[in-house]
């Protein structure tokens, strides 16, 4: 049993050697380019990512008939905007809002894997990955949120949606008080990541 | 059974990471977007150009099993891309793409210093079919018509199917109660068949809502209420 916890100390060299050897025999052996793995982390840099997440979380919060229409018809409604072909792509084909009120607070996770929804909220970070944000989530969300700092009072329903199947769910977080007469492009910028996983609330500065 | 498919509720397994960044190494980049070309060049795609060198069946499916195949303590030693790393390298060996020995050979050469850079045939069709599979993705729908066998409000019991390698039935849901909230349009099939686990065939897919008491009685916080999306072959009635 002790050995498995023993790290040999080259452990990240080895392993970057490992993964830089496995693209070179790839692309020698003439199964993918010398881009294709630059086309596809450029992809997520660029067009599949929070960015557009958070642009669909600011016009919900500017536009109340198109925030019911996404709680309604989520590809629907974001089909609406006028997004680059993608934005139903990748682990997009099917996915679904909820929204944050002052008596319900949703949070996503995925206990068996690391199911995402890639074109609106790109790539999960490493703690939604993390056996620990898993296996504590789905029991205790109210503890894993004071980690993240996040104090819900007790009257606050919790909804935890935990994609096992094709639905990859996203969190339309709540407004913060005093943005009201705030334009859509100055909104854009206070939405996190974190705030459409349901681990953070959205701030205003 | 396998301790992957019941990490949900887990206990003391310390405080939850916090770290932001998706990548925690620069070669972790690498390995991610090796699964994502080997996703996109998968043969199962359909309008897939014919002339890939790339010939075999790749998706989320063949990663998940990779990693609940596993070892369940190493599982916990290795990080995410970790076990990546290892299930795709593993993959491409046994399919008969490279050779162990020609990646531990290069390897080396990285451990050592840094190797020229390769060069080889694949040409512009690959990185057109990467870019497709990335815009319009890969949607499990299926035409198959087939009648929901529950409808909204329903009181289902998860089954204790018998898992052999691959399941999308979180451990915790077995056996029991939950009400179902939502019936997806259309029926949906899943990247290949688990066996008795039941799941492959285009079948409905419903959202079940459970209480926290139901799951985890005095363990669980009040107020809660956890979703789950649940293929067909997953529920029973609860009478």
């Amino acid at each position: 049993m002790q050995s498995l916890y023993e790290y040999v100390d080259d452990r990240e060299q080895k392993n970057a050697a490992r993964a830089m050897a496995l693209e070179d025999l790839l692309i020698k052996k003439g199964l993918i380019t010398q881009d294709s793995i630059d086309t596809i982390l450029e992809y997520f840099e660029t067009k599949m990512g929070p960015f557009n997440g958070a642009r669909i979380v600011a016009r919900a919060w500017t536009d109340e008939s198109f925030k019911q229409y996404l709680l309604q018809d989520t590809p629907g409604a974001i089909a609406s905007m006028d997004f680059p072909t993608g934005v139903a792509g990748a682990e997009g084909e099917h996915m679904k809002a909820v929204a944050n009120a002052p008596s319900d607070h949703n949070m996503i996770i995925c206990t068996l894997c690391s199911c995402y929804p890639f074109p609106v909220l790109g790539l999960p970070p490493y703690w939604y990955k993390d056996p620990s944000f898993r296996s504590r989530a789905v029991r205790e969300p109210r503890a894993v949120l004071k980690e993240f700092g996040v104090n819900l009072s007790s009257d606050v329903q919790v909804h935890l949606w935990d994609s096992s199947a094709q639905i990859r769910w996203f969190v339309v977080p709540e407004q913060p008080l005093g943005t009201e007469d705030w334009t859509e492009e100055e909104l854009v910028k206070l939405v996190t990541p974190e705030s459409m996983m349901g681990v953070a609330m959205v701030e205003k500065p | 059974m396998k301790l992957q498919h019941s990490l949900g509720g887990l206990e003391n397994v310390g405080p939850v990471s916090t770290e932001r960044n998706v990548f925690v190494c620069e070669w972790e980049k690498r390995i991610f977007g090796i699964h994502m070309a080997m996703m996109s060049l998968s043969n199962h795609l359909p309008d897939r150009p014919d002339n890939l060198e790339f010939d075999s069946e790749w998706t989320w499916a063949d990663l998940r099993k990779g990693a609940e195949a596993m070892n369940p303590f190493e599982y916990f030693k290795y990080r995410y891309y970790e076990k990546w790393l290892g299930g795709i390298s593993g993959f491409i060996i046994s399919e008969g793409y490279i050779t162990a020995e020609e990646l531990e050979d290069r390897a080396s050469e990285y451990l050592e210093g840094r190797p020229p850079a390769v060069t080889g045939q694949a040409g512009q069709e690959v990185d057109d079919q990467i870019l497709k599979y990335m815009q319009f993705g890969d949607s499990p729908k299926s035409d198959v018509e087939k009648t929901p066998r529950f409808a909204e409000k329903d009181r289902v019991r998860i089954r204790d199917n018998h898992v052999t390698d691959h399941t999308k039935l979180p451990g915790h849901l077995r056996n029991k109660i939950g009400t179902v909230v939502d019936v997806s349009d259309g029926t949906y099939s899943y990247f290949q068949h688990t066996g008795p686990d039941g799941i492959g065939d285009a079948m409905p897919v419903y959202t079940v809502v459970f209480e926290q008491d139901e799951l985890w009685g005095e363990l669980g916080e009040p107020n809660t209420r956890v979703y789950a999306d649940l293929f067909e072959a997953y529920l029973d009635t609860a009478e």
